[in-house]
């Protein structure tokens, strides 16, 4: 059992990611280091097959989604009981270049105990099993985008 | 027999007009298998999805041999893109 002060937020939103009060809500009075990721749309594209992208329209199974966030947390937790405050934020949406789409951010007393690789993991997970989809609006039409991961019995 | 109601996210969603969630019979203690069937028999325009569409039963992914229980929510959708 984690202390119950230890912060947990997941949610999925259509309000724009407030990143500082995000990091406030998981910072505690033992915090001392804070690993924020935070994804945004990119407007040019170009690793793989060069693009523009005009705008992505994102769309959730919202309470699934929120289940599966808490999940991620949870998995997070196991593997890194010295995490303090855990947020994981998306926001869904039609959603602008240079815009903020989703955040994890993990706090804990010090830098070396897993608050780097907590963060990877929480977005790493995030984009196999929450449930959240984009299709993407270009100059010469849209496309929605897939991901390649099937869950496995039990995620 | 019994009626069930299976949401649609993305792709499935637009390839059935925009439908938020179809409709259709099954008979009692179908499994997923089963279901992905009758969504490509009765929504054609669904069919070609349904090889890679994943399904979920109250909220947790679900697969093929898995029974629906009764009164379930269901959901079929491809896979994930967030972030």
């Amino acid at each position: 059992m984690r202390p119950p002060d230890h912060p947990t937020i997941f949610e999925i939103t259509e309000d724009e990611l407030d990143l500082d009060a995000l990091l406030d809500a998981i910072t505690l009075p033992s915090t001392g280091a804070a690993a924020i990721f935070t994804g945004m749309v990119r407007g040019v594209t170009s690793r793989g097959e060069a693009h523009e992208t005009v705008y992505l329209e994102y769309e959730a199974y919202k309470p699934m989604a929120e289940a599966k966030m808490k999940q991620v947390a949870d998995e997070i937790r196991a593997r890194w009981p010295t995490i303090e405050g855990i947020a994981v934020v998306q926001r869904v949406g039609r959603l602008y270049p240079r815009t903020p789409t989703v955040l994890i951010a993990v706090t804990a007393a010090h830098r070396d105990t897993g608050v780097f690789d907590a963060a990877r993991y929480g977005i790493d997970r995030l984009k196999e099993i929450v449930p959240v989809w984009k299709k993407e609006v270009g100059p010469n039409g849209e496309e929605w985008v897939e991901g390649d991961y099937i869950p496995k019995a039990g995620e | 027999m019994t009626r069930v109601k299976i949401l649609l996210f993305a792709t499935l969603r637009e390839r059935v007009g925009g439908a938020k969630f179809i409709e259709l019979s099954l008979p009692n203690g179908a499994t997923v298998q089963a279901l992905k069937t009758q969504v490509a028999r009765e929504f054609p325009a669904l069919a070609e999805n349904m090889k890679s569409a994943l399904t979920t039963v109250n909220r947790e992914f679900a697969f093929d041999e898995a029974i629906l229980p009764e009164g379930a929510e269901l959901a079929m959708f491809p896979p994930v893109s967030g972030g």
